[in-house]
């Protein structure tokens, strides 16, 4: 099995500007393109704004692996977590949104920017419906209405850890559903 | 190495995980962890993505001004209607008008499916519009997945009483295998 290129070695790459460091570029960009989505999702909760700070993200680091500015190369994933922190805070802030890059970077950043794994909402909406009562209103109250699991336990209750053993039950549950549609389609 | 465990990622995209920072350094550098939060995500943030049943004026606003086509029907305590889904609606909003919303303190909303008497949806501290003394129920297409028949019960708390209103409509969506 091929050895998977360091991200230490991608960034020397890049930094010494040579023929190869486009494709290193490229290569670094899809490593951390998915986990940047993830962390927008997380702190920015919109699809697009997580887009956004994926390709904000890259283009910072893409700049400071260039300009060798990139202090500990064993600790690259701190650095790219540190810069979309940084960029996340800002675009919280003032609602920045990407700004036109120049050709070179965007070509770069093509098709690294992660799409949304597809899932059907309706088939979604069939699984949540085959939850027991408390799990769907634990779910609802949690990803809908946006409330804590301290509150979810107030208005149910339980206990707030009770919430939160009900909430990733029925989230795992909601999954093998899916699943289960998904190979029943192909079957 | 220690990947994250499935609770850990259900707590995280939750907003409700008490170590995230650290959650997250492993997160960046773990890529087995990172595909299984990709799974997490595409069903929690598919869920949050998903429009209230329970709206308030503003939202609806914001909805509307987002572009998404509503159709609006306004019920009265006790109606028991059939109401078609049209096809090129985005939501069918349902007005539970009629009641006295001035002292209210809080409102509960339960939506249950009327034939089996099974909760759908409850919201304890539902949103409401006080001076139109109505609460909004944003109806959407997906919710074809669930039972057609749907009683909405309407609890208002306040200065001291409880009143209980009940609606009841029969979906039918006309893209579906219902209609």
């Amino acid at each position: 099995m091929e050895q998977e290129v360091t991200d230490a070695e991608l960034v020397r790459t890049i930094a010494a500007r040579g023929a190869d460091a486009r494709s290193a570029e490229e290569a670094l960009c899809r490593r951390y393109a998915p986990r940047i989505r993830l962390y927008g999702l997380r702190h920015l909760r919109d699809e697009d704004r997580a887009r956004d700070l994926v390709q904000m993200s890259l283009l910072a680091v893409l700049e400071a692996a260039r300009a060798a500015r990139i202090a500990e190369l064993d600790k690259i994933e701190r650095f790219v977590l540190a810069t979309a922190r940084n960029i996340a805070v800002r675009v919280r802030q003032r609602d920045a949104r990407a700004q036109p890059m120049p050709v070179d970077d965007l070509e770069v950043l093509a098709g690294v920017v992660p799409e949304a794994p597809p899932v059907e909402r309706e088939g979604l909406m069939r699984c949540f419906d085959q939850l027991e009562d408390r799990a769907r209103s634990v779910v609802f109250l949690t990803f809908n209405e946006e409330r804590s699991a301290d509150e979810i336990a107030a208005a149910l209750g339980t206990t707030a850890g009770n919430v939160r053993v009900v909430r990733h039950r029925a989230i795992a549950a909601i999954r093998k559903c899916l699943d289960g549609a998904a190979r029943e389609v192909r079957a | 190495m220690t990947h994250l465990s499935f609770e850990d990622l259900v707590a995280y995209f939750a907003g409700d995980h008490p170590g995230e920072e650290t959650l997250e350094e492993h997160l960046f550098g773990c890529d087995a962890c990172s595909r299984e939060a990709s799974r997490v995500a595409a069903i929690t943030e598919t869920l949050r993505a998903e429009i209230p049943p329970v709206l308030d004026a503003s939202r609806l606003a914001t909805l509307r001004a987002r572009g998404l086509r509503v159709v609006e029907n306004e019920l009265r305590p006790g109606d028991r209607l059939t109401l078609e889904f049209p096809q090129q609606v985005d939501i069918l909003l349902h007005r539970l008008a009629g009641l006295d919303l001035t002292s209210a303190e809080t409102v509960a909303v339960r939506i249950v499916a009327e034939s089996t008497g099974r909760t759908l949806v409850e919201v304890a501290d539902a949103r409401f519009d006080r001076s139109a003394g109505a609460v909004l129920i944003a109806c959407q297409r997906h919710f074809a997945a669930f039972p057609p028949d749907t009683l909405f019960e309407v609890t208002v708390r306040g200065a001291g009483e409880q009143r209980i209103e009940r609606y009841s409509v029969h979906h039918v969506f006309q893209t579906s295998a219902r209609s």
